[in-house]
């Protein structure tokens, strides 16, 4: 068998509320291969942020083996896995939420080429600009404040940030979801060129089967913590299997695709 | 922002206050050169006698009003720099123990507990007398007790800030600890700290004056707590000894609070208004 970018087996995650727990995440498993988009369905908690930041250790699992890169991912602590960051990026739902209030654009770029010594000092500004001109940015927005560019600038700013690193996986958690309808295709559009030119895997995080199934090429849906089924995203969604599947899919009002582009 | 911040009446006259303590402070060198502490005169001359000597002298013969000049000096320094003190304090420490969580928390929290607990003149009294008095000693004993208060609002404000998005996507970047700590989530936990510090510089003058008052305070400075006690010897013949630098004080405390409490509410018509 071979080796997968991305391997996770049997990630459990339960949180405490008031006296009793809940399973926010159970007996999860699933791989992802480079160049390859995964989303991640399923309704308002089911624990698709959850497994997103049990992957980023934003949090710890109770159980489960997470293999990224063929390491043992979770045995990962303290520098090393502040260097090994670098290969796995994130992008937040709410954009203005994901930056300090007090950044500037330029700033927010040069933190990730800093801190693992993509560029020296003087060389930064120009990977900055490099950055912003690869995510279809104007150069000029460099020394604005984050929250005085638009939701879609900002998203694309969240998106140079996590490409700054040469990541291998970008989780996208609900990364769309916050921006109106064109925009949004524009963005999926400079997600799919960015996979096409520089092989990134995805985790996309969504509940809108629309996009998953124009979008990505596997789906797995979560209900209530565990994964009900997964596998190519048109035929799971064209014919779901599960009961959580099929409402998902009822609930999609008109199965719609973002502009022209295809993931496959 | 300065239009609205100066709307209230009494934040107006607080910072009018304010600056003429300021340009006292300032130039007291400058229209009484010298030792303020020189004998000027003959002693115990009375206010509006002699128009050199305009608030009279004092039992030892010195310039009242040249000595309420240089006082101002040190109460403004003493509680300036007191409160500049307390804040960097309190807000590290805070900031260590709502970011770090767990036994270090803990462990700091106790901490700022038992330094709350004790009287901060009582700690800044026993400090002085143990260290000596002086200027810096002074200071650092102030902001001995005063950096609890800084701690705990830093500490709860670190609270909540650090599960935001923002905090996440640091640590998703790689930034250290350390970095996240002070200059992701600190500066954003300023805001409720800083309005602490009108009351820390009242609160600051205030122990100053007690504490030369009581013989305490930098022996080589003029300051209004000295003189108050200085003039409590002739209370009875020339009282006004201990009430002018009396109503020094209570004008002080009086105008930073209010420019102080302009401040945090000009501020909160801001943040209600973006
Ligand atoms: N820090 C936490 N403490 C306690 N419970 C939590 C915590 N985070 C998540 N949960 C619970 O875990 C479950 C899964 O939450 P999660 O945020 O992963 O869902 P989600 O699929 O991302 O939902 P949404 O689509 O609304 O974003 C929910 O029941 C939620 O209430
Ligand atoms: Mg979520």
């Amino acid at each position: 068998m071979a080796e997968h970018l991305l391997t996770v087996d049997g990630l459990a995650k339960r949180f405490r509320r008031g006296d009793s727990t809940v399973a926010a995440a159970e007996a999860i498993s699933f791989h992802i291969d480079a160049a390859e988009t995964l989303a991640l369905a399923g309704p308002s908690g089911s624990g698709k942020s959850t497994v997103a930041r049990l992957l980023l250790r934003l949090i710890e699992p109770d159980a489960g083996s997470v293999t990224f890169e063929g390491e043992n991912w979770l045995a990962l602590e303290g520098a090393p896995l502040r260097t090994h960051r670098a290969k796995m990026q994130m992008v937040f739902q709410d954009p203005l939420a994901a930056f300090n209030p007090r950044a500037t654009v330029a700033r927010v770029l040069d933190d990730p080429l800093r801190i693992h010594r993509i560029a020296p000092r003087a060389e930064r500004p120009r990977r900055i600009a490099g950055l912003l001109e690869r995510v279809g940015l104007s150069t000029d927005l460099a020394g604005r404040a984050v929250h005085e560019v638009s939701g879609g600038q900002r998203q694309r700013v969240a998106i140079a940030r996590a490409i700054a690193t040469k990541p291998s996986l970008i989780v996208l958690d609900e990364a769309v979801s916050a921006l109106d309808v064109s925009v949004r295709g524009k963005i999926l559009e400079l997600l799919a060129d960015l996979q096409r030119t520089d092989g990134i895997a995805y985790l996309f995080i969504s509940h809108d089967l629309g996009l998953v199934r124009v979008f990505a090429h596997r789906v797995a849906i979560l209900d209530g913590g565990r994964l009900a089924e997964q596998g190519d995203a048109r035929a799971v969604i064209d014919a779901p299997q599960s009961a959580v599947g099929k409402a998902l899919v009822a609930a999609t009002p008109k199965l719609h695709g973002f502009t022209g582009q295809d993931a496959s | 922002m300065r239009g609205r911040f100066l709307q209230t009446p009494e934040a107006m006259a607080g910072t009018a206050i304010l600056v003429l303590l300021a340009t006292m402070a300032l130039a007291a060198p400058l229209i009484f050169p010298g030792d303020p502490l020189r004998i000027a005169g003959p002693a115990l001359v009375p206010p509006f006698q002699d128009w050199t000597l305009p608030l009279g002298t004092d039992r030892l013969g010195r310039d009242v009003l040249a000595e309420l000049f240089h006082g101002a000096r040190t109460s403004l320094v003493v509680g300036l720099a007191a409160a500049a003190a307390s804040l960097a304090v309190g807000a590290v420490i805070g900031t260590l123990a709502g970011f770090a969580g767990g036994l270090a928390d803990e462990a700091l929290m106790r901490l700022t507990d038992a330094f709350q607990t004790v009287p901060g003149f009582l700690l800044a009294l026993a400090f002085v007398s143990i260290v000596g008095p002086s200027l810096s000693v002074v200071v650092m004993a102030i902001a001995l007790s005063a950096w609890t208060g800084p701690a705990r609002i830093a500490r709860a404000e670190v609270l909540s800030i650090r599960e935001r998005d923002f905090v996440a996507g640091a640590r998703v970047v790689g930034m250290h600890p350390l970095e996240i700590a002070f200059r992701e989530v600190l500066p954003n936990a300023l805001p409720p700290v800083l309005a602490l510090s009108s009351i820390i510089v009242a609160q600051a003058i205030l122990i100053e004056a007690a504490l030369s008052f009581l013989g305490l305070g930098d022996p080589n400075r003029v300051t209004w707590g000295g003189m108050v006690a200085e003039g409590r010897t002739v209370l009875r013949t020339a009282p006004f000894l201990s009430i002018v630098p009396g109503i020094a004080l209570v004008v002080t405390v009086l105008g930073v609070y209010l420019a102080g409490e302009g401040a945090v509410e000009s501020a909160a018509v801001k943040k209600g208004l973006s």
